[in-house]
């Protein structure tokens, strides 16, 4: 399997402490790639320094063939970032956001505007993207964050935590979502702290706590290292790896 | 540099879509500056006093101010010479007249005289009313003594018809070519508009100012909520990014100066097109001002509630310092202190062209500084302008 992103050595600190520190893993191409960690991980600052944001203080990543320190531009016309928190104009519709983002993107007017009819059908709002985003649910908004990431046809995918405190019909569809872009060839990036979810989408998962990565492997390679791997949670495995519960 | 022009055209839809900014920015000056010119009493446009230096003492003279003062509205308050230019020299008067001395026996003898008009710039409203009246009160007097003289005539030879013709045809004639008495108008062309002009350019100014620098709360929402970071994820790189915004608020800002000052054109009829044209070119340069004191603010403050205290602290202070609601026209410390605020150079330029019937031109020295507080602004805000809450 090739391989689509690389990083090699990422370390951040902010004042003086360690967010990031010496973290290397691979992304295949066509594949749904988790990090899994409890909160404070590291896992934003991570996809921060991979997604051309947030400049590393060690260490490169390389993402399909480009350096993200020496060929930002190149990187971000690759990839689609939908952050953890909400980044959008809640004061306008779905189709305006979608619509400038896309223009930031680098698509022109026309394609942009079909661009983002197609992104509202896969993400299920197509009924309701000319309402303001502030009257949505909190699972509609979070769909609306994701759409925003697709609007350039990324072939790397970054979503961080996606599902933190929505209703079960959105999670699933943000499930739908995802699998259905792999299926297309679109190569993901999935941060969570739920296990269930990580084991249940992921193709393979790094396994992150205190700014490191201790583990790396699909959810079977990982529970193996414990014990049967259809009789033991991915929960097993952190506290195996770390001597601490992944829940808060 | 296209996307920046993406960007901008995006943040006005949004500011358009903004009722209580809207509000905020174009609403509240027009209530404002028509409550402030209720409150300073209409009627004093039709109310004037003749300050006057009579320095002839003559009959024709004692006959005007008999006439002005039997206007209605007009008082008449008589000064020695040196107290006249002394007062208009404090602005403590806009309008002066002066009676020449030998103006009655002059104007009884045949030959022209004039009153002179001092004024300090326009002279204001009362000023033109006041000239007004002392013009009417000439004419008056002047139609007396062609009239006098023509009863002479008649008295002198009643008999001859044809010479008393003659006289008439000859009085007139001469009356038209040379008036038997003239106002003289020597305007000293000084800094002294009318107070509504001064109010309605320092409401203006001070409201631009307001949304200028409030708009930092927005860059830093936007810095908060991650929509900022989000957009240098795209193909946007850090320098559109900050052209895209600083087009946006000067963008915001002329648009408002234009509405603003379109309505108050209109409204008052404060002065033709070509004055509203180099209105706008100067609301351009004082745009830029105030967005890049904005962006500096954005820059510095951290929290949206930190950049709200700063813009409107700001604004509050240079707009009472300076002369929003006074003039800053005397000595001393309030005076330095207004050197030291936008708003007296934006003020006085809005002031000059459209009080005094100055042009751009004259406005040089005031563009100059306002064009500087853009350019160093922006440089400051450039090299502090961060796009996450995190030092990057
Ligand atoms: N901008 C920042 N400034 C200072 N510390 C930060 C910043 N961002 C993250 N951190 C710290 O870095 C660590 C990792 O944070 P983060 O990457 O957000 O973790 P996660 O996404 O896994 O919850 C945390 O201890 C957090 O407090
Ligand atoms: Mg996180």
């Amino acid at each position: 399997m090739e391989t689509y992103l690389e990083a090699e050595g990422l370390t951040k600190y902010f004042d003086g402490v360690a967010a990031v520190e010496d973290v290397s893993f691979v992304i295949r191409r066509k594949e749904i790639f988790g990090l899994l960690g409890p909160n404070g991980a590291g896992k934003t600052t991570t996809i921060r320094m991979l997604s051309t944001v947030l400049a590393p203080d060690a260490g490169d990543v390389c993402v399909g063939g480009h350096s993200v320190i020496r060929e930002g531009d190149e990187v971000r016309k690759r990839i689609g970032i939908c952050p953890q928190e909400l980044a959008l104009y809640p004061e306008l519709s779905a189709v305006d956001n979608l619509v400038f983002f896309g223009r930031m993107a680098g698509l022109s007017g026309h394609e942009a505007k079909a661009r983002a009819r197609a992104v509202l059908v896969g993400v299920g709002l197509e009924a309701r993207g000319s309402e303001v985003v502030k009257k949505y649910s909190g699972g509609m908004q979070r769909r609306v964050n994701i759409g925003i990431a697709l609007m350039n046809r990324p072939e790397l995918l970054f979503l961080d935590e996606p599902t933190v405190g929505i209703d079960p019909q959105s999670r699933n569809h943000i499930f739908e979502t995802v699998l259905a872009l792999r299926a297309e060839g679109t190569t993901v990036l999935y941060t969570t702290h739920y296990m269930e979810e990580a084991d249940r989408l992921c193709d393979r998962i790094g396994v992150m706590d205190r700014g490191r990565i201790v583990a790396v492997g699909t959810p079977a390679e990982l529970k193996r290292q414990v014990g049967d791997p259809d009789r033991t949670t991915l929960e097993e495995v952190f506290l195996h790896l770390t001597g601490r519960s992944l829940r808060d | 540099m296209v996307r920046s022009f993406h960007l901008a055209r995006f943040e006005l839809r949004r500011y358009l879509a903004h009722r209580s900014d809207l509000a905020f920015g174009i609403a509240l000056p027009v209530v404002l500056f028509s409550l402030m010119v209720v409150a300073l009493g209409s009627d004093a446009k039709f109310r004037g006093v003749m300050h006057v230096a009579d320095l002839d003492g003559g009959s024709l003279a004692n006959q005007v101010l008999e006439r002005v003062e039997n206007a209605d509205g007009v008082t008449v308050r008589r000064y020695t010479q040196d107290e006249l230019a002394d007062a208009l020299e404090r602005t403590a008067v806009s309008t002066g007249f002066v009676i020449p001395p030998g103006f009655s026996a002059s104007v009884e003898s045949g030959a022209p005289a004039s009153i002179v008009v001092k004024s300090r710039g326009s002279g204001g409203d009362e000023g033109r009313f006041v000239t007004g009246i002392v013009q009417g009160a000439l004419r008056a007097a002047a139609s007396e003594i062609e009239l006098r003289r023509v009863a002479g005539v008649l008295a002198g030879d009643p008999a001859n018809d044809a010479r008393l013709d003659e006289a008439v045809r000859q009085a007139l004639a001469g009356a038209r070519t040379r008036p038997p008495v003239t106002v003289v108008t020597e305007s000293m062309r000084l800094r002294e508009a009318s107070q509504l002009d001064r109010l309605l350019a320092g409401i203006v100014v001070m409201f631009l100012l307001f949304s200028g620098t409030l708009g930092a709360r927005a860059l830093i929402e936007e810095r908060r909520t991650g929509t900022l970071e989000r957009l240098m994820t795209t193909r946007l790189s850090a320098g559109e990014l900050f052209a895209g915004k600083l087009l946006a608020g000067i963008g915001r800002v002329v648009l408002q100066s234009f509405v603003l000052l379109g309505l108050a054109f209109a409204v008052l009829g404060t002065a033709g097109p070509v004055v509203f044209l180099q209105c706008l070119v100067l609301a351009i340069v004082v745009a830029a001002a105030v967005t890049s004191i904005g962006l500096v603010i954005a820059a510095v403050a951290r929290t949206e509630e930190q950049a709200a205290f700063s813009a409107v602290v700001l604004t509050m202070f240079m707009s009472v310092f300076g002369g929003t609601f006074l003039p800053t026209s005397g000595t001393g410390w309030l005076d330095v202190l207004a050197r030291f605020t936008l708003n007296k150079y934006a003020t006085d330029a809005f002031v000059g062209l459209f009080g005094e019937a100055a042009t751009l031109a004259d406005q040089s020295a005031e563009l100059v500084i306002l064009g500087a507080v853009a350019i160093l602004g922006l440089a400051a805000a450039r090299m502090m302008f961060r796009v996450s809450s995190s030092a990057v």
